[in-house]
């Protein structure tokens, strides 16, 4: 799978495969595939009329965006005009977009075709993709796991070749979680490198939309399309024309490295097997292994489920039964009610300095804890997720729900990014390297991605 | 005895865009629905736009005219009050943290000014929402409950009102622009919070009340409890709200989505250099720069135009004079014509010419009277303007010839002022008033018909 979308692209400026012959492959696929694997919950009835314009342009010889030609399925919490964006619940089952979301403008500008709206857990509330109000999404790389999620859809929509690329959004690890198990590539941005303008809110705080792609220069070049600053939006960092796809590297030369012994504790050690192999490649490229401290690093999961909490409270307000239909606590399901109602509780004025202000300063220390070791080395490297994904269906506790989430919540709360590669696979399930990078170190990021994905 | 009032007062900045989008502020003047955006209208996904700064650096200078600190150079949280309500369409409303403390307005202590949105216009017979005025900027002004009778409380309100006014940062009060809630305490008795409040003279009615209320309760010997209670302007009573409103707790957290407000020095410094001098500073100054009386300083500095002309105009007239002319007569003409000071059209020069010729006597003050009148309705040079109304006074001749018809066309008269009459003569003056079709002084007439008469006295 390692360089499908350079030669797709390739493939289609070269004429040897029309926009619409690839937009219309896909329908077929997702026809074919997608009774079974539920990764689409709706389809964009423009996608052909949009192929046929970019097609046009392209023969025309006019200018053409990055994407020109590219399919793009887009997690159902985003809003692409005229669209559903239901958040995968009934909540919002009639809510039909009336804008564009930033980066779908983007999308779109540069040449990427929406085909349509991905599964997800509803109200991105959930790490096994089993939470939608329109059925749960199974594992194209391990038929019967969940996929993980939130973004169980778009990455189950990638590894099943439905699409070339997805948009999904974590918050967090709701990117990381299902590519690991998907085995695709998925990135979180840094908090405010790309617009959040048209996602609808899990929590402000945390949430960042980035990409999905079966290779590493696919998710590269997606992320340099949406990233960058709008003037639109107030909480942005200052950055403008980014560029990832053309400088990737394959090599780790110079390059150091940051392993904590904290993964090994937290981990199923078959998946620390897979990882450690994957590390000694590392090496191998050139990379320089340092050990960090991340002594406080599990304690960033419950202060995460309060801060996201009260934050889902709050943005779930607006879902009062008067404008959208339905009042969201009479219609969604145990896990969104769970958090409205914990968020509820928990910002109630006289527990605030007891819950809310405690779970601030654990992001504080957490966050002061990434920043520390990300001094020392480039990047960060281990598991994703800390164990193998359940079977379809199989119950598991809450707390075991949230536990998938360990490792990936950190980057959210310290606001750096993260990315994910397959490393390699147990019992035939897909295990994703994490490798997290600094504020706005993204380059360094897909460096190691892409490295590692040359050897793999 | 002895009782407390307090004020939170809301008031619209008068920006052209509303608080965090780009959407226009005229909610009353277009069709529902019309100045809404997604972000106005609290979309799924929707994000505020960093918020107005024209906004911000009202409540600043509001803040700083009613003497506040200004919280410089920290963070300034903007806030989310939830609540649930049809107007409010994300379900919360934003709020920003002090901008401004410490402040006071004629010995009133302002506890603190801030920053808020307002929530859109639901109609509870038709069941509508019309969301033009969501997001439209509001500066909140709370005060200490410094206000001890409705008689201060209401002055207080009227001081404030031309503060705002004065500073050109709100909407002119209209149509409920303006909305205060009030706090009224008797001695031995809680604190009850009255909400619902549109006007001054609402205010004060609601404060009347309330006092009456609380005192037959206290004076039953019954317990005034804490309360929030709601006034209604139709029955002009209050009335206690429902206990759902009461027990509401609105889960303030800062918002995600909006940067922290950081007001630097320099900013205050530059709103510091051009803003305007409020109104009750302004009115001392008065005094004290023009040795004028208190009283007539506060009726010129009751409009910010009206001092301004003032000012203007006593750089050239002798300001004592001036002041009593603008008590006396053009205030009057004002209030009669309903026009405020800003609506006049004559140069302050044309004014200036006016009042030198009363001055120097080159006409009397009726006919000064007369002209002004004039020059508010058909700006002029006063010299054209009393000759347009054939005002240029008599010779001493023709006043003569006047003087003499007069006596010889009223003898009666004459023999009743000559019997000692004081009240005849005035009749005769008025009826060569009449001759000479007010183009004379009436002191020379006196002066002549008494020579003319042999009497003095």
């Amino acid at each position: 799978m390692d360089e499908v979308t350079r030669g797709k692209l390739e493939a289609i400026r070269q004429g040897e495969l029309s926009v619409v012959e690839n937009v219309q492959r896909m329908l077929e696929r997702i026809a074919k595939l997608n009774p079974k694997i539920n990764a689409f919950i709706e389809l964009n009835p423009d996608a052909l009329a949009q192929a046929e314009a970019v097609e046009r342009r392209l023969r025309r010889g006019e200018k053409v965006g990055k994407l020109a030609g590219l399919t793009v399925g887009v997690k159902s919490n985003i809003n692409v005009l005229g669209l559903r964006a239901t958040c995968a619940s009934k909540t919002l089952e009639d809510y039909i977009a009336t804008y564009d979301a930033e980066v779908i403008k983007r999308v779109r500008a540069a040449g990427g075709i929406i085909i349509g709206m991905t599964n997800m857990d509803e109200f991105a509330c959930g790490s096994s993709g089993e939470t939608s109000a329109f059925g749960a999404t199974d594992n194209p790389a391990a038929p019967g796991h969940i996929p993980g999620g939130s973004s169980s859809g778009s990455a189950a929509a990638i590894a099943a070749g439905m699409c070339d690329l997805c948009l999904g959004s974590d918050t967090g690890g709701s990117i990381r979680n299902p590519a690991s198990h998907c085995g695709v590539v998925g990135v979180k941005p840094t908090y405010g490198l790309v617009p959040r303008q048209g996602l609808i809110d899990l929590a402000m705080s945390l949430d960042q939309i980035g990409p999905f792609a079966p290779d590493v220069y696919g998710a590269a070049l997606l992320l340099e399309v949406i990233a960058g600053f709008n003037p639109n939006e107030c909480v942005m960092l200052d950055a403008k024309g980014v560029s990832y796809a053309d400088e990737l590297q394959t090599d780790l030369k110079g390059m150091r490295v940051g392993i904590s012994p904290k993964f090994r504790e937290l981990t199923d050690p078959k998946i620390m097997e897979v990882i450690d192999s994957a590390i000694k490649k590392l090496q191998d490229l050139g990379a320089e292994i340092v050990e960090v401290e991340l002594p406080h690093l599990e304690k960033g999961l419950p202060a995460y489920y309060l801060i996201m909490s009260v934050e889902f409270f709050s943005a779930t307000r607006k879902f009062d039964g008067r404008k959208y239909g339905k009042r969201i606590e009479d219609v969604c399901g145990d896990e969104v009610l769970r958090r409205i109602l914990r968020g509820r509780h928990i910002s109630r004025k006289e527990y605030r300095g007891k819950y809310y202000q405690r779970a601030l300063q654990v992001r504080t220390i957490i966050r002061e804890e990434l920043m520390t070791a990300l001094e020392k080395v480039d990047v960060i490297v281990g598991p994703t997720v800390p164990k193998l994904p359940h079977k379809m269906g199989e119950k598991i506790s809450v707390s075991a729900m949230y536990a998938y989430d360990y490792l990936t919540i950190p980057a959210n709360l310290a606001g750096i990014c993260g990315g994910v590669v397959k490393a390699g696979e147990v019992d035939g399930i897909p295990v994703g390297l994490q490798v997290q990078g600094k504020v706005l170190g993204e380059e360094e990021v897909f460096r190691v991605l892409r490295s590692y994905e040359a050897v793999a | 005895m002895k009782m407390l009032i307090g004020f939170e007062v809301h008031q619209q900045l008068s920006t052209g865009r509303k608080m965090y989008c780009d959407c226009p502020t005229n909610y009353q003047e277009v069709p529902p629905n019309t100045n809404i955006c997604p972000i106005c209208t609290g979309m799924p996904g929707s994000k505020p736009l960093p918020p107005n700064e024209r906004a911000v650096d009202a409540a600043i200078e509001i803040a700083l005219m009613l003497g506040c600190e200004i919280i410089a150079d920290r963070i300034i949280y903007i806030q989310r009050k939830h609540y649930d309500y049809p107007d409010l369409p994300s379900g919360y409303q934003r709020t920003s943290l002090p901008i401004g403390l410490n402040g006071e307005l004629q010995g009133v202590r302002i506890r603190e000014v801030h920053l808020e949105e307002d929530p859109g216009q639901y109609d509870p017979t038709l069941g509508t929402v019309d969301f033009n005025r969501s997001g439209v900027p509001l500066v909140e002004i709370v005060t200490e409950p410094d206000m001890h009778s409705p008689e201060e409380a209401r002055k207080f309100l009227r001081q404030l009102v031309r503060l705002l006014e004065y500073s050109g940062k709100v909407r002119p009060e209209a149509g409920g622009a303006m909305r205060t809630d009030t706090n009224i305490s008797l001695e031995g008795g809680g604190r009850v919070e009255v909400k619902n409040i549109n006007s001054v003279k609402g205010a004060y009615r609601a404060i009347k009340f309330e006092i009456m209320r609380q005192r037959a309760k206290l004076e039953r010997g019954e317990a005034v409890t804490r309360e929030t209670r709601a006034y209604l302007e139709s029955q002009k009573i209050t009335m206690p709200m429902r206990l759902k409103e009461l027990e509401e707790d609105y889960r303030y957290i800062p918002d995600p989505d909006i940067f922290p407000l950081v007001i630097d020095q320099a900013r205050i410094r530059r709103i510091k250099a051009s803003m305007v001098e409020a109104p009750h500073l302004r009115e001392q100054r008065l005094v004290k720069q023009y040795g004028i009386g208190p009283s007539v300083a506060n009726v010129i500095a009751s409009e910010r135009e009206l001092a301004n002309l003032f000012e203007v105009v006593a750089r050239e007239v002798d300001p004592k004079f001036v002041a009593t002319w603008f008590r006396t007569k053009l205030k009057k003409i004002l209030n009669y014509m309903k026009l405020r000071a800003e609506d006049v059209k004559f140069v302050p020069e044309q004014l200036i010419d006016l009042l030198k010729m009363i001055k120097s006597d080159e006409i009397t003050p009726e006919q000064g009277e007369l002209v002004l009148r004039e020059l508010v309705k058909r700006p002029g040079d006063p010299h054209e303007l009393l000759l347009q109304l054939g005002l240029v006074r008599v010779g001493r001749t023709e006043l003569q010839a006047a003087v003499a018809e007069a006596i010889r066309t009223n003898p009666e008269v004459v023999k009743d002022y000559l019997a000692g009459k004081q009240e005849a003569l005035h009749f005769l003056v008025g009826k060569v008033m009449q001759l000479t079709n007010m183009r004379a002084d009436p002191r020379e007439i006196i002066k002549l018909l008494r020579a003319e008469l042999g009497r003095e006295g």
